[in-house]
């Protein structure tokens, strides 16, 4: 018989940069679960992109044993995306653990992340221990940010402990704290099966494999199961634990965490949330917290070369197979032909997806401007959720357009606020709340058009506060707003992937700008070729790329052909990287590159 | 009857290396010379054939920098090894300050029928700030004395140098017209890293004409020469009827041609060669070779094609599987006038000559 009071399910919440990983690291090191030999820096944080910017995309659980006092404990240590993309991934992972380790860097003090993470522990009644990382750089402030702990978020931060994961400094006071202070799971085993589903990943052999905590009953091979949102009823075909990589065992049962596989064919059957009970004996209800997750940014993708389509719907597929919030559907473009219209969980979910695509898929693909999705109200009542500024009716046929908005947290030094509510001004955000958290963290709160946050907010606040604000977000609503639609043409011609819908206000700037930028990114074709920008048939901006001058071969020299002809060869190969839309040519980037800040700007 | 061919022979040597020039070529003593003759005749007699030669073209570096007697044994033992047409075209490239009564007496003597004389510019500081070792005056004497020894004179002239507009270039053509040049060939000034020009530029003690001084100057000397009467028959090369270098125009119409030398290039059997490019492995005979693809036939025809009055044959192309019109940039071009169709050739508008690389590329599979 299992004694629940062994056992400890938690997870670790952080502010990005705060050391979630290394500490993750740390606690498997210490505690032998992998050994020295096999350990590679940020262990849980498998794919390469997470390694390298250093954030954790997909969720990985472990399950770590560790000797206190005598007696040999179970740590099920379940690491958390730390962005805000991923809130809703997040949350579900708390609702797995009963306790969290909020871990808050020594010299950065609370952040914006460190409050939302902390607000969605407390939401999921979590014991909570904080955490000081990093106390060996020459600029931590332990005391401060220990007042800072205790005053924002209110915690008892005294006694806490003060850790260096990266230098490997009292990371077993973590450890004991995590025994001592956070409750042992309640459940039984003999009540019908309840398991909360916080994660999924897909093999190839095993299928759609859902990661779980159990809360009540057992679950093993053969049995059958349900799906309480989807309705679908699978077998189990095998049961196992993370140590961190899989183990299977005979069982999970209630206070257990493990994954379990039941040849289910697509992930989009496997819903973070869900809760798996017995098809024999079904609980009534199922857990609480369950949402539908919905795409909020979008965009067009597109292959380079438009022969590579069904390679880029493989790919897609591919991706899809392992990240059900992903969503495309075909779309034409009479600019960029046969492509993929993309709807992401934010802009850091777009820029995984699209830079995976290149790398793992090796392909090359034009991104459009990413988009939110308006409610557009026609005159004769129907609504479309238009997510493609192309697909924006004519005005005369519109009777309203509603954007999303998000309440934003800015966290920042006092110095920084005069200029961060410029932005956020700048921004059509509104003013809510601005609160002295102490002598050296304001947070401001506003409320602002998501379309304008994906625009370039978080480039031009890092920018305007040399990285020392952060920020988080949550969904407010749709608002009606005074939208237009933005065309761009090129030699006379609309050129449907580059246009916008942005706010009346803003049309003609933002024209400009776009105007000026594609001038500056466009090479010099054989004729002068015109950039308009334009709202209906009215032109707001004009630039022109003057004509090419020169580019021939004058000598040749002797019978050298083969040395011209590899000179145009490999010119017509930089061309593959050009989209050509009526007789202009377009590099790839100019598409995406839209949205970037000028550095001169 | 078997297949023409043509003969390129490279004498890499210079009395002084122009600061402009990046191809295989250097100053030698004559011993060195010598023993690059006997290699270049080695060579000829190796790869001698039964195939009638229609040109010859003994090019360089500075061929005049031999002697008489060294010229003298290198065509011999061309003539020996290769059946060579009476009226083949035989040309041979001289620069001005080597050029002696004696050298012309004995090309004459060797059957040469043209001269390419390596003119650049007539304009005493522009020749000299590119380290050529004549004046204007040393190159209208030189000519005429080329001329009394052979009708078909050509001269190059170099577009782009520093201070020279369209009009000093007109003047430099009307002078080589009146003295009976023949044919021009005119070269865009191209900068080459692993040149002095390229570092007196740096060094900011050069300045060359800017990218639209350029075009607007080689454009103003296409028309005036042209308005003589002369016809530019490639992008960068000009003649009276009847004097079109044959040499070159077998380059371009892709006919099959052997070059004996350092670095000098094959084309036999739809393979293209090219000779070391250093002595030492041109001692031990090494070449570099291409087996055309089907591809490359096609590009080479479209870039040499269009490069020329001639145009490229459709034909052509479909026999290789090659369907132009379907190419992206087609229409768009033949609508925009940057390239016509007629009678089955393709052509590209003279007035896009300068912008040909974009247009030549595009239009390659």
């Amino acid at each position: 018989m299992k004694d629940l009071n062994l056992i400890r399910n938690f997870c670790i919440i952080a502010h990005i940069d705060h050391g979630k990983s290394t500490l993750a690291d740390r606690l498997i090191e210490m505690t032998g679960t992998v050994s020295k030999r096999d350990m590679q820096n940020q262990i849980l944080d498998s794919m390469e992109l997470e390694r390298e910017k250093g954030i954790t995309i997909k969720l990985a659980p472990t399950r770590l044993i560790y000797e206190f006092e005598g007696k040999e404990y179970t740590l099920n240590l379940i690491d958390t995306p730390g962005h805000v993309d991923f809130t809703y991934e997040v949350s579900r992972s708390l609702a797995a653990c009963e306790g969290a380790i909020l871990l808050v860097d020594a010299s950065q003090g609370v952040e914006a992340q460190t409050l939302a993470n902390t607000y969605l522990a407390l939401d999921n009644n979590l014991e909570t221990i904080p955490v000081i990382n990093k106390i060996d750089l020459p600029s931590a402030r332990v005391e401060e940010v220990k007042k800072e702990i205790e005053e924002v978020i209110g915690f008892d931060a005294e006694n806490c402990p003060c850790i260096s994961a990266k230098e490997g400094l009292n990371i077993d006071q973590v450890l004991k704290a995590v025994i001592k202070d956070i409750p042992a799971p309640v459940g039984d085993e003999s009540k019908p099966l309840k398991c909360l589903i916080f994660d999924s990943h897909y093999d190839n052999f095993k299928g759609a494999i859902c990661l779980v905590r159990v809360f009540d009953g057992t679950v093993k091979a053969g049995d059958k199961v349900l799906m309480m949102q989807t309705g679908k009823v699978f077998e189990v075909t095998e049961v196992g634990i993370f140590v961190p990589n899989t183990k299977e065992v005979k069982e999970l049962s209630a206070g257990d965490v493990g994954y379990i596989a039941a040849s289910i064919k697509t992930i989009a059957d496997v819903k973070v949330g869900d809760t798996i009970t017995s098809a024999v004996l079904p609980i009534e209800k199922p857990l609480a917290g369950y949402k539908e997750v919905q795409p909020v940014v979008f965009c067009g993708i597109f292959p380079v070369d438009g022969a590579k389509y069904n390679e880029l719907k493989d790919s897609l597929e591919k991706l899809k197979l392992n990240d059900a919030s992903l969503q495309f559907t075909p779309e034409v473009s009479s600019a960029l032909g046969y492509g993929f219209r993309c709807g992401f969980l934010g802009l850091l979910h777009l820029e995984i997806i699209t830079e995976r695509l290149e790398r793992e898929f090796n392909l090359d693909i034009i991104t459009t401007a990413p988009s939110v999705s308006y409610n557009v109200y026609k005159t004769n009542g129907d609504m479309l959720e238009i997510s493609n500024p192309s697909n924006l009716p004519s005005a005369v046929e519109i009777d309203r357009i509603e954007e999303p908005i998000v309440k934003v947290n800015v966290f920042t030094p006092p110095e920084y606020v005069g200029t961060i509510m410029e932005l956020c001004q700048d921004k059509r955000g509104i003013y809510t709340d601005m609160q002295y958290l102490d002598k050296k963290r304001v947070e401001l709160k506003y409320t602002l058009p998501l379309g304008e946050i994906i625009y370039d907010f978080f480039d031009s606040l890092k920018s305007r506060t040399k990285g020392y604000a952060s920020f988080d977000y949550e969904f407010a609503g749709f608002e009606p707003a005074d939208l237009v639609r933005v065309d761009l043409m090129l030699n006379g011609e609309k050129c449907d992937a580059l246009s916008l819908i942005v706010h009346k206000d803003k049309a003609y700037n933002r024209g400009r700008d776009l105007a000026e930028r594609l001038k500056k990114i466009i090479p010099r074709q054989l004729f002068e070729v015109p950039i308009q920008a334009c709202i209906g048939n009215k032109i707001i901006a004009r630039e022109t790329i003057s004509a090419m001058r020169k580019d021939v071969l004058a000598k040749c020299y002797g019978g050298d052909i083969s040395r011209k002809r590899k000179l145009l060869e490999k010119q017509k190969e930089g061309k593959k990287k050009m989209r050509k839309i009526g007789s202009v040519e377009i590099p790839s980037e100019a598409f995406m590159s839209i949205l970037k800040l000028d550095d001169d700007k | 009857m078997m297949k023409e061919l043509s003969i390129y022979i490279h004498i890499p040597f210079c009395e002084q290396k122009c600061n402009y020039c990046a191809f295989a070529s250097f100053c030698a003593n004559e011993k060195q010379k010598e023993e690059y003759i006997d290699l270049l005749c080695k060579e000829i007699k190796t790869r001698k054939t039964k195939r009638p030669v229609k040109t010859i073209y003994i090019g360089g570096g500075t061929p005049s920098v031999l002697t008489e007697t060294q010229i003298e044994r290198i065509v011999v033992t061309l003539f020996e090894n290769f059946d060579v047409y009476e009226d083949a075209e035989f040309t041979v490239e001289a620069n001005p300050n080597s050029i002696t009564e004696n050298f012309l007496q004995k090309l004459k003597e060797l059957r040469v029928n043209r001269l390419s004389v390596g003119v650049q510019s007539l304009k005493d500081k522009s020749l000299q700030k590119i380290g050529r070792l004549h004046d204007k005056n040393m190159a209208i004497e030189k000519i005429k004395l080329a001329r009394k020894y052979f009708n078909n004179v050509s001269a190059d002239l170099i577009v782009g140098l520093e201070n020279e507009n369209g009009k000093d270039l007109c003047r430099y053509a009307e002078k080589l017209l009146s003295l009976g040049v023949k044919h021009i060939s005119c070269y865009l000034l191209e900068i080459y890293e692993n040149t002095k020009l390229y570092q007196m530029i740096k060094n900011k003690e050069y300045c060359p004409l800017n990218e639209g001084q350029l075009i607007g100057a080689f454009n103003k000397l296409s028309n005036y020469l042209q308005d003589k009467g002369m016809e530019r028959y490639e992008i960068s090369n000009f003649a009276f009827e009847e004097y079109e270098s044959k040499h070159n125009l077998n380059y371009w119409q892709r006919d099959e041609y052997l070059g004996f030398g350092l670095s000098a290039h094959s084309f036999l059997d739809g393979i293209r060669s090219c000779n070391a490019s250093n002595f030492e492995d041109y001692k031990l005979g090494k070449t570099e070779i291409e087996k055309l693809t089907t591809k490359q036939q096609v590009e080479e025809i479209i870039m040499l094609g269009l490069r020329c009055k001639l145009g490229v044959n459709l034909s052509e192309l479909k026999k290789l599987n090659y369907e132009i019109e379907k190419n992206d940039y087609f229409q768009d071009y033949i609508k925009q006038g940057i390239i016509k169709l007629k009678n089955d050739r393709l052509f590209l508008n003279p007035v896009f000559y300068h912008l040909s690389n974009t247009i030549i590329s595009n239009l390659m599979p």
